[in-house]
């Protein structure tokens, strides 16, 4: 078997046709119909675009051709129709065929059927591609390629925010713009290079500036790129800006600073910090004014230092801490001890204070010094107090000066009227005398004379009472114990005379034995009491009784007798002074025994008062106190 | 010229003497009664007397009823009747007082009871201004 042209031509694995000068196709071997579907026969004599992309589109074939003509090799690839109208992509390389006079034969096309080659190319285009759009829309975050020199070879929407550059302003620039110039001059942007280089990758947080010269606190990851071959084929670059997390940082170490200072400045309230064990670990303005130590002096301390001497031998320091803890809170005023050992009434508050994770991280003590506020407390309640005193004192006064000035105005009215009357009565008939001398009727002169010696008389006895009544609420009593018995006897003795010339039974049934108060007085009120008792009398001998008993804590005293009794409109009126209920004639006195009487019970702080039926004697009702 | 129908209440037996001589004297008053004191006065008022006082003249100081009792009892029982009130003292309280209880007014008892003629003038003058001449 011979190796001759015509055999290597059949059965060559890639599809060769055979096309004259003017591009027609002559022959193909079986490959070529393999991979087209024509059967030589069918595409013989036609023009080889008839195996093209079913445009038929001989410019596009001409030009190949004629390409092919200039440079004696021309390749295309594209996609091509078979006959059964699939696609597949293929590799078309011509060569210009010249005979040996040189002149052009005809072209030798090789077809090559790289469909599935293409096909692979294109899917790592299309995840290549789907890298790139989503690396590219990324904003929060600037990535973007670097060559091995440090030239920026892409740039994403991140970039642009963050840097401040668009991609044409940045594509083929040295990335060490990104840096401040300090680093510049430093070489830094190179050494990370190197870094990353050598350790795979490098990160950092640090100063970049923007396009606009500002400067931002960056967080960079700086990797190495290599090819399958180990070669460095550039870097990654991944930046982000922190100055935002820096900026809430920021403003939170600044209220923290405010806050610390605001405690730390608080003049009139001691606030500081306690650990979990109460040892002091903050302290402040107040504080130190309150308690008279400096930071220096506490700061690690135990509480309890404040604490007086007693209060630390009962553990109540401890104690309040473990209330905060149970509770939440301790709340208490109390004696504290200054640095000085001079103690201060404080008002106090502990907190318990917890982490994030609620764990009990210490205390805070708000310590205020009430010391000032007690003592304008107790001086206004000792002041109010001493205010209150003097109120009743004088109201005590007062009633003593309203009742001393009724007694001068019932004076007035006694010496006006009462006293006036005898010593008018005694002028009148003096007058009258005179008439009756200058009118020589001498004989009317006894009478006259009769009448001026009474009313002088009735005047001298007026006197003697009212002397008798005022000096009972002049001289001060003398306080003893008395015998009830005594006092009634004493009294009834006084009465001898009177009590024989009536014919009286006076009976006595005390259950009292004693009582407390003024002998004199109290002898000269049952006297007079029993006196109007003989007095006022229908002409039957009296029947007198006094009784005695104990009645809530008071002595009730009852003087009770079968005389005339006293109508219910005078029960009050008899004990007013000079007030008189008949005619002298008739029953004769003064109107001084009972305003006397009533006068001498009130001395003693107790109460007098009368009560009757007409016709059917009177009773005389006395409670004293017991002491 | 008018007469006033009038009682006299005076405990004093010579002073009420003395009252009604001069009361009498004058011709302007006609005396019904003479009382020596309120219980005797309305004694008599509740006994259905014919005639009934335009006046009572009353001395406060008395046994019994005086001169204020009778100036309340007055007051509910003959509103009718003026009482005039008198007494020796001469302080300004009392006559206020009797006014304030009631009374038509207060005439201060001349210094002696043998001198009554200015007083039945005065208390004529006074009777005349409230109960019309």
């Amino acid at each position: 078997m011979h190796l001759n042209s015509n055999l290597i031509f059949h059965n060559l694995a890639d599809g060769v046709f055979l096309l004259d000068e003017t591009g027609r196709i002559t022959n193909c071997n079986a490959a070529a119909s393999a991979i087209t579907g024509f059967e030589e026969s069918e595409i013989e004599g036609k023009p080889f675009y008839t195996i093209g992309d079913g445009q038929d589109d001989p410019i596009k074939y001409r030009y190949e051709l004629d390409q092919a003509r200039k440079k004696n090799k021309f390749v295309a690839e594209g996609w091509k129709l078979r006959k059964d109208r699939t696609r597949y992509w293929a590799e078309t390389s011509y060569s210009p065929v010249y005979d040996e006079s040189e002149q052009l034969a005809g072209f030798c096309v090789l077809v090559r059927d790289i469909s599935e080659q293409k096909e692979r190319q294109s899917d790592l285009l299309e995840s290549e591609e789907r890298y790139r759009l989503m690396v590219e829309a990324v904003r929060d975050y600037s990535i973007f390629m670097l060559d091995p020199e440090g030239n920026v070879l892409t740039w994403n929407d991140g970039g642009m925010l963050i840097h401040g550059y668009a991609e044409s302003e940045i594509l083929g620039k040295h990335f060490s713009i990104f840096y401040p110039s300090a680093d510049q001059l430093d070489e830094k942007p190179k050494k990370k290079l190197h870094v990353a280089r050598d350790e795979g990758s490098y990160r950092e947080e640090g100063w970049r500036v923007k396009k606009d010269g500002s400067l931002f606190w960056a967080s960079v990851v700086l990797t190495a790129l290599f090819n399958d071959r180990n070669a460095l084929i550039g870097y990654s670059k991944v930046t982000s800006d922190l100055t935002g997390r820096l900026k809430d940082e920021e403003v939170l170490r600044q209220s923290e600073a405010r806050y610390r200072s605001l405690v730390e400045q608080v003049g009139d309230y001691g606030i500081f910090m306690l650990d979990t064990k109460g040892r002091i670990i903050s302290w402040n303005e107040g504080a130190r004014r309150i308690k008279g130590y400096s930071a220096e002096d506490v700061i690690g301390k135990y509480f309890s230092i404040f604490y007086p001497e007693e209060d630390i031998i009962n553990g109540k320091p401890a104690w309040e801490l473990k209330v905060a803890r149970a509770t939440g809170k301790y709340e208490e005023e109390g004696w504290r001890l200054r640095k000085d050992g001079s103690r201060f009434w404080a008002n106090i508050v502990i907190t318990a204070v917890y982490d994030t994770e609620g764990r009990l991280s210490g205390f805070s003590k708000v310590t205020r010094d009430l010391t000032e506020r007690k003592m304008s407390e107790q001086a206004l309640q000792e002041s109010s107090d001493k205010y209150r005193q003097l109120v009743a004192e004088l109201s005590v006064t007062n009633s003593e000066l309203s009742s001393v000035n009724r007694e001068l105005e019932q004076f007035t009215a006694i010496v006006s009227h009462d006293l006036k009357e005898p010593v008018r009565t005694v002028r009148s008939f003096l007058h009258l005398m005179d008439q009756h001398v200058g009118q020589q009727k001498f004989d009317l002169l006894k009478s006259s004379i009769g009448k001026g010696v009474l009313a002088a008389q009735r005047m001298h006895d007026l006197i003697d009472n009212l002397l008798h009544y005022s000096q009972i609420s002049k001289i001060g009593l003398q306080r003893q114990k008395l015998r009830v018995e005594e006092v009634i006897g004493e009294a009834i003795q006084n009465l001898n005379d009177a009590v024989e010339q009536s014919g009286a039974q006076i009976r006595v049934e005390s259950d009292v034995s004693f009582i407390y108060g003024d002998r004199v007085q109290l002898v000269q009120l049952f006297q007079n009491l029993l006196a109007n008792a003989l007095k006022f009398t229908n002409g039957n001998s009296p029947e007198v009784t006094v009784k005695s008993w104990m009645e809530n804590g008071n002595v009730r005293f009852v003087v009770e007798d079968n005389g005339i009794g006293i109508s219910p409109d005078h029960l009050e009126k008899i004990f007013e002074i000079f007030r008189r209920l008949h005619f002298a004639h008739q029953y004769p006195g003064y109107g001084v025994g009972l305003a006397v009487c009533k006068k001498v019970v009130e001395r003693h702080r107790g109460t007098i008062w009368a009560e009757s039926v007409q016709g059917k004697g009177a009773s005389f009702h006395i409670l004293l106190p017991k002491i | 010229m008018r007469t006033f129908r009038l009682a006299i209440v005076e405990n004093d037996e010579d002073e009420r003497f003395f009252m009604s001589e001069a009361f009498k004297a004058s011709g302007e008053f006609e005396i019904l009664g003479e009382f020596g004191n309120g219980d005797q006065l309305t004694d008599w008022l509740h006994g259905s007397p014919k005639q009934l006082p335009e006046l009572v003249l009353s001395d406060l100081n008395m046994p019994g009823k005086n001169g204020y009792d009778i100036i309340d009892e007055l007051k509910i029982t003959h509103p009718g009747i003026a009482v005039f009130a008198t007494s020796t003292s001469s302080v300004l309280t009392t006559r206020e007082k009797c006014i304030r209880a009631g009374a038509k007014d207060f005439i201060a008892k001349p210094d002696i009871f043998i001198a009554y003629d200015s007083f039945v003038t005065e208390f004529y003058q006074l009777a005349c201004r409230y109960l019309g001449g």
